[in-house]
């Protein structure tokens, strides 16, 4: 069962928990848009400890301290817009079948009517950008549509739509010829996703 | 006041030593808006914020040719 207790009408999600719902916000927030000041500021100030990801993230943080919100726009753009595309194209569904649009984003929008998530009718893009994906994830997890889901429901969500091709994307990303500050995210990615599909495992 | 711990003891011991605890509480919001609809799935939230139509947007419709 789940993870989360009702204390009175509100339901309290337990911290390692709203750990992994914070680490896809943040990533979310990095893949969705480029980094502004805030962000930047938010990279500069996280906890870091000597585990795998903590020693990306400390590349990271050092990357954010060198940085400028122009030079990581830039680096943004070349990456996922481009002047006719970006480098990478971070749909699942290009990313399982070579095409936008296809029967892995209509998926999606099942599940995500099952669950009760709509987009906002001011996001013109498809449902199944990574950042977008990872956005559900975290409120799925924090009970933003609705309740907190059960670790099963979290695990079938990530199974279905984010496990088949986020590491893959993952990979891509700090490959990408582009990427500097997005090598330690790319990285940081890659590790958060054998994470999460181990606790997944330990839960099962 | 209790919590009912109900997810696995092991479980979060592997979560809590995984090194994604970061103290980012400060992002309080995603870029693309989720919103929630529990009654209609269609319904749009008046108080999302919203991920307008960017540059990306319209780029990845030109490459889907749409």
């Amino acid at each position: 069962m789940a993870t989360v207790t009702k204390v009175g009408t509100k339901v309290r999600v337990s911290e390692e928990e709203r750990f992994r719902a914070q680490f896809y916000l943040l990533l979310s927030r990095l893949l969705g848009a480029a980094a502004d000041h805030d962000l930047l500021n938010v990279i500069k100030g996280l906890e870091v400890d000597d585990t795998s990801i903590g020693q990306e993230l400390t590349r990271l943080k050092t990357l954010a301290e060198n940085t400028s919100v122009e030079v990581v726009s830039e680096e943004y753009n070349k990456l996922f817009i481009g002047v006719t595309q970006g480098e990478l194209i971070p749909f699942k569904s290009y990313y399982l079948t070579g095409f936008l649009n296809e029967k892995p984003l209509a998926e999606l929008r099942d599940d995500m009517q099952k669950l009760g998530i709509a987009k906002s009718d001011q996001v013109a893009e498809p449902e199944d950008h990574i950042a977008f994906l990872f956005e559900m994830m975290h409120g799925l997890i924090v009970g933003s549509f609705g309740r907190p889901s059960t670790i099963p429901e979290q695990n079938r969500f990530f199974e279905n739509h984010i496990a088949c091709w986020a590491p893959k994307f993952f990979e891509n990303l700090e490959m990408a010829e582009a990427a500097r500050f997005f090598v330690p995210v790319g990285r940081i990615g890659k590790l958060f996703m054998e994470v999460e599909s181990e606790a997944f495992l330990i839960a099962a | 006041m209790s919590t009912k711990k109900s997810g696995s003891p092991s479980r979060r011991d592997f979560i809590k030593t995984a090194g994604i605890g970061v103290g980012v509480a400060a992002v309080t919001s995603g870029v693309l808006s989720a919103s929630e609809a529990t009654a209609t799935p269609s319904l749009k939230n008046g108080e999302t914020t919203g991920y307008q139509e960017t540059e990306h947007v319209r780029k990845y419709y030109e490459s889907a040719q749409f």
